[in-house]
């Protein structure tokens, strides 16, 4: 029996039917009306899209996005123009990673001084590699920052696969400064938004709704489908989407920029203010954070965010040694949830090392201890611990 | 440890003046001892090495690790082949820690089958590190290894210490993390060779192709070291599984003490069902001799449960001895090289003296200095059987090893036939990595790390039309002369590389409220084993299956205490579909080709012990199982059973299937439930008497062909079991219980295997013994 038969009969066809492929066909160009760019590995495919500054896009214009000065958003600090930015977005074969996925769609945008200007490079066939990784490289130079959402863990290191496969030499975006947007926008809306995701920012922050939006499950199948059929009105949702996911990216920016700018004063969310408080703490900057702390504990009206953020601020003022002003807002906080036991153990220790009032440090450990009982927390064996050291000094002090 | 051997010794002679003891050992010989061979360290180490070799002790080599030295140097694969505890790990950590002193880019990837082996091994080398400077960093990666820990690994571990497995699902698909790695890889060490065989190994041998096209593409080519257990074909094996030529190094030079071997054979208790007394507890009892005499013994179980029993059983009769709980321990897999370094401390401190291990421990783990081994039960093959009895009498000493057989036909032959065991030498490990199913799920694995370029090679074949194949399916593509991957998944995350752990059925006790896997049954055999109602028997305890989720492979049991057992009619259909070769004889005829086989099971009889009364039936409603395989198959003419009442022949090829499936998998080395024994009066395709073996793994590895090879010895085996067998008519030991067979049952096997073992005069028939002789 020879081979073939016996495969068939080993591994029987998953699916009878498969698509009629059709010659290279020049629909591709209708639909999507790129253009095919010689390299010197062959033949590449770029579609470009220029969109000018007075276009809107959800809440502002690209001229106001242009406009900013940005600097926070990169650890580095520095003060950056967006003519040295590229925005980056990949539609790739598959999500499980490894060396079988390839970027078949590479998106870029960048600002010229009258434009918007998103060029998308595509992969035609998997012969046309070595072509868009080339042209890809050429966009990277004289860039000296790349914006993406979720790169550092996706888009990046799978390009970064295909030009070390490729065998190239190009450097690609291996030294390039890189801010991923998704880590910013989780700091500010982890707590507000049910997803973090790009489609779920741009509804709740960025005011874009997209329609006949192709889920990204569906990308890759209907990629595969392109290559059988040379359909090239299947490519046309994926371009669209391409195109929106890197103009989003570009107003969200912007959206993270002037949050970051915001006053403690001037802000309206308590998330956001929270976020900034973190952010202002990092920066050892105490008496600013405190400020934003205070503006979310008054703007919101979540009960929950609202103990978080008073027991960050009395962590603050604790490690500031205003024990007195620390002391309030515990109070403050066991007011609103008695059972608080972390909360309790530091009155405890408050009025047991600086108040040196043994009494009222013995009765806050015992409430605290039967809770603690009572929940079965880990806590149970420090608070007894504390409780016998507190009767311990009692007795001393007596005796 | 002069005491040491006095207490070896002296148990000895008891044991000897031991006449119920000395009844039941059918076999005693004494290897005598013998004296090291060695050779000078060699100059060419750099002196970091020399130190460090000083500083343990070590001032010269073994012969066998110079020539690995020397072999490794001339830039040779080599097959380091020498019994356990002979110093095999020196073989290549020398050779890897001197390239790595001379060169700090140059890389090294260890493959060990266990992650116990990669522990110890990474304990050791990290010992060495530290006294070589501390330039050599080794790591372990494994399922286990957290994240940022991989990330160092990729970019600084000198020696990278991993499972095949986790080469082929982790390390390859992902090669491009791993490029620093590849691009210096100078060395790939395989450590314990031997096990890479059947399917796994099968599986293995593709993953090394897939290991040679990355290291290819990085521009390295680095040289194998690798060890294995005594087998009788270490240079075939090596070269099946490299795929490449290989240096075997088998001359050891280690020395040996005097060892004393006696096979003992539990009494039979109830002869008409041939049933003996259980080997645990005739274990046990030797056991305790030898700890009472303070002799260190080390005890081979082949389950964990026995291994707990055991234990329990040699706790309790030392402790009415005064002898603390201490003394006595369990080792199992998974344990962590901290308690195992423990054990070891504390058996060489005289802490303790009595290990009770399954099989986990035969493998190279260093447990320290034993100086006897009691085995439970035959442990499956010549080549484990030598590396358990090897486990006592690890320095100069003498030992005794004492295999407690139980009543199996494997194990009845072995301890029946010694001289098999001893002349014979150690199996053949034999691997076919062309096996369909098996190359194709490591061609897309391949395909998916780099694409295949035409006219490339694949080990030693072409893929090509594989590949084209695979294109028609859409998982590839076809662009010019490339195959690329199309498809979104991960390829590897499909495949097992040990494929018993996705395609069996898990067996999982509910008795007491809590879930807890006890067995495991293949895919093919679950319907017969597994079925609702059935009552399966593990470890003597008898469990009776309330739940089958065929779907999740899941089979929910409780145990009960029943006085029957069930037994489930499998009706297979086996078709030949291609006959690869045949051999036809006046008597007989042999072939091994493709079959298809399909198996139902119906219905179930529940079958009171003792009386065998069927005292109820169910049914059994299950999907039909198709199973695509090859086979070995002989059947015998229809002239020579013309005088034959039916059912005679009957009895004959169902005694004769009992007996060759068993003798089949000592034959090649696996285990009797990787095969499938049927026998059909008249086979529609022979239209003869026909017994066949099949193999239950899809598109078969090999195991048929080299049945179709041993067909005359595979015979001439069973009709020695049949004539050693001391039971009257027929019991599970030989040609299977009375009940299937008939009262007649022995009489009637033997006679059909000698007619088709000779051409059948009368007179030769007649020189079969008689049972009752």
């Amino acid at each position: 029996m020879d081979l073939t038969s016996k495969l068939r009969r080993f591994l029987p066809p998953q699916s009878s039917q498969a698509p009629t492929a059709q010659e290279k066909s020049s629909d591709l160009d209708f639909y999507l009306r790129g253009q095919e760019v010689d390299t010197p590995f062959g033949s590449g495919y770029v579609v470009e899209e220029r969109w000018p500054l007075t276009k809107r896009h959800g809440h502002w214009s690209l001229g106001e996005v242009l406009e900013a000065k940005y600097s926070a958003l990169h650890p580095s600090s520095d003060e950056f123009s967006l003519e040295e930015a590229l925005f980056l977005d990949t539609e790739t074969t598959g999500l499980a990673g490894g060396t079988g996925t390839y970027a078949f769609l590479v998106g870029l945008g960048f600002f010229t001084p009258t434009h918007f200007v998103v060029k998308q490079l595509l992969m035609r066939d998997y012969n046309e590699e070595l072509a868009l990784l080339y042209l890809l490289d050429q966009e990277l130079q004289g860039k000296n920052y790349i914006v993406s959402f979720n790169g550092k863990t996706f888009d990046l290191p799978l390009l970064q696969t295909r030009f070390t496969i490729s065998r190239l030499g190009l450097e690609g975006a291996a030294n390039k400064k890189h801010i991923d947007l998704l880590h910013m926008s989780r700091r500010f809306w982890k707590h507000k938004l049910p997803s973090c995701s790009l489609g779920s920012l741009e509804e709740h922050i960025l005011g874009i709704h997209r329609i006949d939006d192709i889920p990204g499950m569906e990308i890759p199948g209907r990629y595969f489908e392109f290559l059988q059929t040379r359909n090239g009105s299947l490519l046309q949702d994926i371009l669209e989407h391409n195109v929106t996911d890197i103009v989003s990216m570009a107003t969200l920016l912007y959206r993270l920029q002037t949050t970051t700018e915001l006053e403690p004063d001037e802000c309206d969310c308590s998330f956001e203010a929270e976020a900034l408080g973190h952010l202002s703490l990092i920066k050892g900057k105490h008496s600013l954070a405190l400020q934003y702390l205070q503006a979310s504990a008054q703007l919101t009206e979540d009960n929950e965010q609202y103990l978080r953020v008073m027991r960050q601020a009395a962590a603050i003022l604790k490690r500031l040694g205003q024990y007195e002003r620390a002391t309030h807002l515990w109070q403050k906080i066991l007011e609103i949830s008695p059972d608080d036991l972390g909360t309790s153990e530091e009155m405890a220790k408050y009025y047991e090392h600086k108040k040196k009032d043994l009494a009222s440090a013995e009765q806050i450990t015992r409430r605290a201890l039967a809770l603690a009982w009572q929940k079965r927390s880990p806590k149970v064996s420090a608070l007894e611990h504390r409780l016998k050291r507190i009767e311990r000094k009692a007795q001393v002090s007596t005796s | 440890m002069p005491l040491m051997t006095v207490g070896v010794e002296s148990v000895l002679e008891k044991i000897e003046k031991n006449p119920r003891f000395m009844s039941n050992v059918t076999f005693r010989h004494t290897i005598p001892a013998q004296e090291g061979v060695y050779e000078p360290i060699p100059p060419f180490l750099p002196d970091k090495l020399q130190e460090l070799l000083m500083q343990k002790g070590i001032t010269k080599l073994y012969s066998h690790q110079a020539a690995a030295l020397n072999g490794v140097r001339e830039g040779r694969d080599i097959v380091v082949v020498t019994p356990t505890a002979s110093g095999k790990t020196l073989c290549y950590n020398l050779p890897v820690t001197q390239a790595l002193l001379d060169d700090e880019e140059a890389r090294a990837l260890y493959l060990f089958p266990t992650k116990a082996l990669a522990q110890d091994q990474v304990a050791e080398l990290m010992e060495w590190s530290d006294k070589l400077g501390g330039k050599i960093k080794t790591y372990t990666y494994d399922g286990d290894t957290p994240g940022d820990a991989r990330i160092a690994i990729r970019a600084a571990g000198s020696i990278v210490v991993t499972n095949p497995d986790m080469l082929h699902s982790g390390i390859l698909p992902h090669h491009t993390k791993w490029m620093r790695l590849f691009e210096n890889l100078k060395y790939v060490v395989i450590d314990e060779l031997h096990i890479y065989r059947g399917v796994f190994g099968s599986h293995v041998a593709n993953v090394l192709r897939r290991l040679d096209r990355i290291c290819r593409f990085y521009g390295a080519s680095p040289q194998f070291i690798c060890t294995s257990a005594t087998i009788a074909n270490p240079k075939e094996h090596g070269e099946a599984l490299l795929g490449r030529p290989v240096t075997v190094i088998d001359q050891n030079g280690a020395p040996r003490g005097q060892k004393d071997l006696i096979f003992y054979n539990p009494p039979v208790v109830n002869k008409p069902l041939g049933i003996r007394r259980s080997a645990l507890l005739e274990a046990e009892a030797v056991a305790h001799e030898l700890i009472a005499a303070k002799v260190p013994t080390i005890v081979f179980t082949r389950s964990r449960l026995n291994t707990e029993v055991l234990v329990t059983y040699l706790r309790k009769s030392f402790q009415k001895l005064g002898q603390p709980h201490e003394t006595i321990r369990a080792y199992r897999g998974g344990y962590l090289p901290k308690q195992r370094r423990q054990i070891e401390q504390d058996l060489r401190a005289g802490k303790v003296l009595g290990v009770v291990s399954t099989n986990a421990l035969e493998l190279g783990i260093d447990i320290g200095s034993l100086q006897a081994a009691v085995l439970t039960g035959y442990p499956g093959t010549i080549a484990s059987t030598w590396q358990q009895l090897g486990r006592a009498g690890r320095s100069k000493d003498s030992s005794l090893a004492v295999l407690v057989a139980n009543s199996s036909p494997l194990n009845q032959f072995m301890i029946q036939n010694p001289s098999y065991f001893m002349d014979r030498g150690a199996e053949f490990a034999r691997i076919n990595p062309n096996n369909l199913y098996i190359l194709v799920s490591h061609l897309k694995c391949a395909a998916f790390e780099l694409p295949f370029v035409s006219g490339e090679k694949f080990g030693e074949m072409d893929p090509a039309e594989i590949l084209d194949y695979l294109a028609d399916q859409m998982i590839l593509r076809k662009v010019e002369d490339r195959w690329y991957w199309m498809s979104e998944n991960y390829p590897a995350v499909d495949i097992s590389l040990r494929s018993a752990s996705t395609e069996n059925f898990a067996i999982i006790d509910t008795t007491d409220g809590t879930t807890k896997v006890i067995g495991e049954v293949d895919r093919f055999s679950a319907p017969m084993l597994v079925h609702e109602g059935a009552i399966y028997i593990h470890e003597s305890a008898q469990y009776h299956i309330d739940k089958l989720d065929w779907e999740r492979q899941k089979a929910y049991a409780r145990e009960v205490d029943v006085d029957y057992y069930t037994d489930a009619n499998l009706d297979v259909e086996l078709k030949v579909l291609d006959v690869f070769e045949r051999e036809e004889l006046p008597q007989v005829k042999r072939n091994w080709g493709e079959v298809m086989v399909v198996a139902k099971t119906h219905m179930y009889k529940k079958i009171k012990f003792y009386t065998h009364e069927n005292i109820g039936w169910g049914q059994i409603s299950l999907p039909e199982q198709e199973l695509h395989t090859t086979a070995y198959w002989f059947s015998i003419p229809r002239e020579k059973i013309e005088r034959l009442d039916g059912g005679v022949l009957q009895s004959a090829l169902l005694g004769a299937a009992h007996l060759l499936g068993q003798i089949a998998s000592l034959e090649l080395m696996c285990e009797p439930s990787d095969l499938g024994v049927t026998a059909q009066i008249r086979s529609p395709f022979t239209e003869e008497p026909t017994v066949y073996i099949y193999e239950k793994y899809p598109g078969g590895v090999g195991f048929s062909e080299q049945l179709f090879e041993a067909h005359g010895r595979l015979l001439w085996r069973a009709l020695s079991i049949i004539k050693n067998c001391p039971c009257p008519s027929g019991c599970p030991s030989c040609v299977g219980p009375v009940e299937e067979v008939g009262m007649e049952g022995k009489v009637h096997t033997s006679w059909f295997l000698k007619g088709v073992l000779t051409h059948g005069s009368d007179e030769q028939t007649a020189e079969i013994p008689t049972p009752t002789e």
